[in-house]
């Protein structure tokens, strides 16, 4: 029982401030900056984008790469830390804007940046159960990090649509493992409007427990081993902790390279791992072997392993933008104006 | 304006997240925004969704806005063909005015496009914007 | 049918009236018209483009009676968006000839500056669709500008080719004892002002202002009154995106065309015309569309001399006093034909021209001698 991703869409925001810039502004050493994160730029969304947005164009695409009906869809669901509304689904917005049917399960997911795999993971038991055609997730954010803070450096915004399904397989499901526990590394009150964090509390009792703890777990509970993997696809808070990781678990960088996308656009939250994943299947070839991690802080990782089919030439060949398109597609601008576009200077309403 | 009305913004939805129009069943003319009847007098109209792509034909840098785009002032604004010959009017965004010219490809977007102060609804709808500029 | 006469007009100056509100403004000019025509009216109409969204008032035909102490006479309010004025002459006019009155008023007002110039554009913008061109941040301007922008390459005309609009409005305008600027302008001004909306400059935008006009017509000729010869209006019912061409109007086209048949005259007998200028785009157009100059002929028109359009100053000098300004239009005409108020024009027929919206409704309204 062949099931797997059928299509996949990521969208990226036009705009990029560059990491001297922000550091310009708040008195940090760009290139210390640099060194530690790994991070070049970020992209930043216009002032009329949001998480709903940004999700609905990653979820256009994949719905225009995978050429099915939309109706098809029967299930919907959104994974973000930056919801415009505190109540109200983007998930129900996404089933109007990309012309579902109305009979269709959708909610909004939270887990910090894993919420938007959990949503794969959902929607792969669905399809499984014979319960919808086709499912699909979205990893969407507009991040937050507060002007001044590190986190300013890599959170940024990007959107990944996965649509899951039997037919026309393109990245065939083989294996899947979580690995959860309460750890408090990274949070966001009600209310609040920037998250806190563990500086490096964030590292090994949360990220790398984690991501090793899924890994390892489902290397061990399936019998896979590093070398089975053409790419390897982990979260990407920064450029170093994924490149660590790998070489934690003895996976060569040759096969995390492809996906690492952090450099350029900074951390992008749900879309994060999951847009690493989508330029990895821009060019994977048939029979490739890919391993997924997502992390979510509070604190959690699901591992999949995915072996690419035939089909993915198919959708490969579809027009759709590339990441790496995106990646070269930008507007560069300066910290005034990316505080503009983030709405984040202080306003009548 | 301030607290635009819910329900003029729930009716619409249709056209504005998929731009949805009418054509019509007898003579084939699609009209957006829809409309009750046709030109060549016939009533039955059917739902249209109309093409994702187009051609710019000419805009503008609009600099006096209403209360709704003070802050995102100027717009770009613009009418454009789509691939099967209808026109649509609408924001132009994500541009480089310098590089913008009739004949330009864009892509329907769907953004923001009016919130209701801090506290109310966020009203989408679609936008365009330049491909391969 | 009875004939109907311009009989009495008054005129308030345009500008900033801060300290009278729409009622009052509307009555005070209303009492100089009526004493003005020494006659009783039998109705009043009342045109007026933003009294409701901009100053809050419904029935203001009432409010106005009752500040004048005016009672029982019959109250018609016109909204025909920024060519509510001369819609409300028609509907008078229609009155009179059916001979239901023999004498009635109209006054016309508008106070955008009650609000703030965001609100303005916010309000102006109603008279787009409100749902598909409003919603998206679409005002007049703007299209005025997408316009202008494709008449000026389409006819090959510089931009220093529109400009000269302004300056021949603020010409006109120094000679009107009503208008909001009164001092003539250079053309490097125009060419030199800001960019509201590409191509257009703020030279190209008659300014928002207060204001108000009333006219009194009866069907018995009273002193040197001139005659109302004829009225059409007429509505462009196809959306901007879906027109055929950017440089016609079409809802002037259709209303000059019967306005001028009926009135018996053809346009060479236009002596002085007041047009909707509100912006300098449509001043142009609209002179094609009287049939004074020929299609894309108006700005070499221009380059070439003084015409006798917009001796008011029109939208530009005059301003823009939205729903009023076309009563303003047919007081001002009545006098330039008359001499009154005004330098005495050459010849016997005048016109109006008053526009709701981006060529969504026309009226032409032709004076005679």
């Amino acid at each position: 029982m062949k099931v797997g991703i059928v299509s996949w869409g990521a969208y990226i925001p036009k705009y990029r401030i560059r990491t001297e810039e922000v550091a310009r502004i708040w008195g940090d050493d760009p290139l210390r900056i640099v060194d530690v994160y790994l991070v070049d730029e970020k992209s930043v969304e216009g002032i009329d984008e949001d998480a709903v947005t940004i999700a609905v164009e990653a979820a256009r695409r994949a719905i225009r790469r995978a050429g099915i009906d939309p109706k098809k869809i029967g299930a919907v669901y959104a994974g973000t830390e930056s919801k415009p509304y505190a109540v109200k689904p983007i998930s129900s917005i996404l089933v109007d804007a990309l012309g579902l049917s109305n009979n269709v399960f959708a909610v909004d997911m939270e887990f910090a940046c894993k919420a938007g795999s959990e949503g794969l993971v959902a929607a792969i038991g669905l399809v499984k159960a014979g319960q919808v055609e086709y499912g699909m997730t979205v990893g969407t954010d507009t991040s937050q990090g507060e002007p001044g803070e590190h986190l300013e450096y890599s959170a940024s915004s990007g959107g990944v649509a996965l649509i899951v399904g039997r037919d026309g397989v393109a990245a065939e499901l083989e294996a899947v493992y979580s690995y959860v526990s309460d750890t408090p590394d990274f949070w966001r009150r009600e209310g609040s409007p920037y998250p806190m964090h563990g500086e490096g509390f964030t590292g090994e009792p949360a990220y790398f427990r984690h991501i090793i703890g899924a890994a390892k777990g489902l290397m061990e509970k399936y019998g896979y081993k590093p070398s089975d993997f053409a790419y390897v696809v982990f979260h990407q808070p920064n450029g170093r902790f994924p490149v660590r990781a790998a070489s934690m678990l003895n996976i060569p960088m040759e096969k995390i390279k492809p996906g690492i996308v952090v450099t350029h656009i900074g951390n992008t939250y749900n879309a994060s791992a999951l847009m690493g994943f989508a330029k990895v299947l821009d060019v994977a070839k048939p029979g490739d072997k890919i391993l997924l991690v997502p992390f979510g802080s509070g604190a959690g990782s699901n591992a999949f392993v995915f072996t690419v089919t035939d089909v993915v030439q198919e959708r490969q060949k579809t027009g759709v933008p590339t990441v790496e398109d995106m990646l070269r597609d930008k507007i560069y601008v300066d910290y005034a104006q990316y505080l503009k576009m983030r709405k984040m200077i202080k306003l009548f309403d | 304006m301030k607290h635009e009305s819910v329900p003029i913004y729930w009716r619409n939805i249709p056209q504005y997240y998929r731009l949805v129009a009418k054509r019509c069943k007898k003579c084939g003319a699609v009209h957006f925004p829809p409309v009750v009847r046709c030109r060549c007098g016939s009533k039955e109209l059917e739902d249209l969704e109309l093409p994702k792509e187009g051609k710019l034909v000419e805009f503008t840098v609009l600099h006096q806005v209403g209360t709704d785009f003070l802050k995102q002032k100027p717009l770009v604004v613009g009418l454009v063909e789509l691939s099967n010959g209808v026109r649509v009017v609408g924001q132009i965004v994500d541009a480089q005015v310098e590089k913008l010219a009739p004949g330009a490809k864009v892509e329907v977007v769907f953004r923001r496009v009016v919130a209701d102060g801090k506290h109310g609804l966020v009203m989408y709808g679609y936008k365009f914007r330049p491909v391969g500029l | 049918m009875k004939d109907v006469y311009v009989v009495g007009g008054a005129l308030h100056p345009a500008g900033r009236h801060y300290d009278k509100n729409i009622d009052d403004l509307a009555a005070a000019v209303l009492d100089k018209a009526i004493a003005d025509a020494q006659a009783d009216i039998e109705a009043l109409f009342v045109a007026s483009s933003t009294a409701e969204l901009g100053n809050k008032q419904q029935l203001l035909g009432v409010y106005v009676l009752e500040s004048l102490g005016l009672d029982k006479i019959p109250v018609f309010r016109i909204e025909n968006g920024d060519g509510s004025g001369g819609a409300a002459v028609v509907a008078a006019y229609h009155a009179l000839r059916a001979g239901e009155y023999n004498c009635v008023a109209v006054v016309g007002v508008d106070k955008p500056n009650d609000v703030l110039s965001n609100q303005q554009q916010d309000i102006y913008a109603t008279t787009l669709d409100t749902h598909f061109e409003r919603y998206f941040g679409f005002t007049p301007l703007s299209y005025a500008a997408l316009m202008a922008k494709m008449y000026l390459k389409k006819y090959e005309y510089k931009y220093e080719d529109l400009a000269r609009w302004a300056v021949l409005m603020h010409a006109h305008g120094a000679g009107n004892p009503y208008a909001y600027f009164r001092r003539p302008v250079k053309l490097e001004d125009a060419v030199n002002s800001e960019v509201v909306s590409e191509p257009l400059r703020l030279y190209d935008v008659g300014p928002l202002a207060d204001g108000a006009a009333a006219a009194v017509l009866c069907n018995n000729k009273k002193k040197d009154g001139p005659r109302i010869l004829s009225v059409t209006t007429s509505t462009n019912a196809v959306g901007f995106n879906a027109r055929n061409e950017y440089d016609v109007l079409y809802s002037l086209e259709e209303a000059a065309r019967s306005a001028l048949k009926k009135a018996g005259i053809t346009p060479r007998d236009i002596a002085a015309a007041e047009v909707h200028d509100s912006f300098s785009i449509f001043g142009a157009l609209a002179l094609e569309g009287l049939g004074i100059v020929k299609r894309g002929g108006a700005l070499a028109a221009l380059r070439e001399g003084d015409l006798p359009v917009n001796l008011s100053g029109g939208f530009k000098a005059r301003g823009n006093i939205l729903g009023a300004t076309g009563v303003y239009q047919v007081v001002e005409l009545a006098w330039q034909l008359m001499g009154r108020e005004f330098k005495r024009v050459e010849g016997n027929y005048g016109v109006v021209h008053s526009m709701g919206g981006v060529d969504r409704v026309s009226t032409v309204i032709v004076v005679g001698l």
